[in-house]
């Protein structure tokens, strides 16, 4: 906050210099406050997959692999388990506390059953961490994910072979979560898509109230958009259609959308 | 005559509306501020919930750590101590503490109780036939699980109090807030040390440094 006394002071001298230089430069100045107080973490914008590799550490082949198990498990156990690979951590904080903060920004699982899996790997760092969601401690409890970090990732890290780690991982985080909650055959993403758009809602809400309008118009003797038809007269064009919710899916490629759940701090987080 | 009476009519339907909008806002905002309470009342039982779960891990950590051999009573008896005084700073679990005294308190107590425990894992280290148990490397796992739990849970009450406290201090809910006694809560600081989990993350494969009598003591019996 020191920092930011001396253009403070500057500015107070100059007062009788022109006032929009002086409120940019206030501006600017409270931008950089907030710049500096958030620049020590960053989380990464909410992604478009379930596996994610930042890093470019597994092949192609193997990321859409394991994007289409992810979201096929989603679809048989509506639990959502996701996977991000960093190039390294943007944060000063423990590897677990940054993790966390990730998961639940991306809202990884449902809002209702809250039952997300994070496993988030930070190469340069030489870190992982596994996040479970408040849904799925009682049976991915912290032992466990240790135990999965420690005996089935770790050991293909330590190697290189990442491909390896995280095939073996996602098994067996699948392994053990499966039958906790049960899957809708769709995932979050592909329900949501399915479900009418809010906007058709919107365009009902429009036409109800223009109708009434134009009935109490004419009954009050106003004017009328028609004065020889009843009913709706006023249809706006160029509104055709409406709703209809876009396609997701195309291709094959599995679209991840998060379902709002949150996490407390479960799982197991630390270097291999 | 008749003029007067629209007048008084129309002026009564005035003060009406405005009584009616002033309800209205009242209404809202007490709703508001009632809910924002509940919410951190409900957060501070997560909050009370992590930090019992860490006070219920001790017994058994204290159990397993003594059946080591020539293991160091002190740290023991601190952690112990540690743990005695977090149970004698009981708070009502169901309701944040409004007294910000209160939660001072029972942040020191609880922030004694991590430093107990961060000293007697490293202590721990150097007992490898302690470390390589399958019991005390669970017991690890779980506290360094609860004490992730512990901060996320402390972050997430911070922020609900502070979104009560804005609603409790802004114009004009800080009139009815005041009106019906909703007070700021107190929320918990960041004191340096106390707001990092200890460091209970150490590598089991690497062979401790015999750094203590006891630990070579403990390795060949």
């Amino acid at each position: 906050m020191m920092l930011y006394m001396a253009p403070k002071a500057h500015y107070f001298r100059h007062r009788s210099r022109d006032r929009s230089i002086h409120q940019v430069a206030v501006v600017l100045l409270f931008l950089l406050a907030a710049i500096s107080s958030h620049a020590a973490e960053v989380i990464p914008p909410k992604p478009a997959a379930y596996f994610n590799d930042y890093a470019g550490v597994v092949s192609k082949e193997a990321a859409n692999r394991f994007n289409a198990q992810l979201a096929q498990f989603e679809r048989e156990t509506s639990n959502q388990v996701l996977v991000a690979v960093f190039p390294k951590m943007q944060s000063d904080s423990d590897v677990a506390d940054y993790a966390q903060r990730i998961a639940e920004a991306w809202g990884v699982g449902s809002k209702a059953q809250r039952n997300g899996v994070a496993l988030f790997v930070f190469v340069a760092d030489r870190k992982a961490s596994i996040q479970v969601g408040y849904g799925l401690e009682g049976v991915l409890p912290d032992i466990t994910a240790f135990d999965i970090r420690q005996n089935h990732i770790n050991p293909h890290f330590r190697n290189g072979d990442y491909e390896g780690g995280f095939a073996e991982g996602i098994d067996s985080i699948f392994k053990v979560i499966r039958g906790e909650y049960k899957g809708s055959g769709k995932t979050h993403l592909e329900r949501r898509a399915n479900t009418p758009v809010p906007s058709f809602l919107v365009f009902v809400i429009f036409v109800v109230v223009l109708s009434i309008v134009s009935r109490l118009m004419r009954r009050l003797g106003g004017y009328s958009y028609s004065s020889h038809r009843r009913g709706p007269v006023f249809i706006p064009m160029g509104f055709g259609g409406g709703g209809g919710g876009s396609s997701s899916g195309g291709g094959g490629f599995s679209g991840f959308s998060g379902g709002g759940g949150s996490f407390g701090g479960g799982g197991s987080s630390g270097s291999w | 005559m008749n003029k007067f009476a629209i007048g008084c009519g129309g002026l009564l339907v005035i003060v009406l509306f405005i009584v009616f909008v002033i309800g209205l806002f009242f209404w809202g905002t007490y709703n508001r501020l009632v809910g924002l309470q509940q919410g951190v009342d409900a957060q501070w039982a997560q909050v009370q919930t992590v930090y019992q779960r860490r006070a219920d891990l001790i017994p058994n950590l204290v159990n397993t750590v003594a059946g080591a051999a020539n293991f160091e009573k002190s740290t023991l008896t601190e952690v112990t101590n540690a743990r005695a005084s977090v149970g004698r700073v009981q708070l009502d679990p169901s309701k944040a503490p409004t007294d910000a005294k209160q939660l001072e308190e029972f942040q020191a107590a609880q922030g004694q109780l991590s430093n107990a425990l961060s000293r007697l894992l490293v202590v721990a280290e150097n007992y490898p036939q302690l470390t390589a148990t399958e019991n005390f490397r669970g017991l690890q796992a779980q506290l360094e699980g609860t004490e992730n739990r512990i901060s996320v849970e402390r972050n997430k009450f911070n922020t609900v109090v502070q979104e009560y406290n804005t609603a409790v201090r802004r114009f004009p809910t800080n009139m009815i807030a005041g009106m019906f006694g909703f007070a700021p809560r107190p929320f918990f600081s960041a004191q340096p040390g106390a707001e990092k989990a200890p460091t209970v993350n150490f590598n089991f494969g690497s062979p401790a440094p015999a750094a203590s009598p006891a630990a070579t003591a403990a390795a060949t019996p």
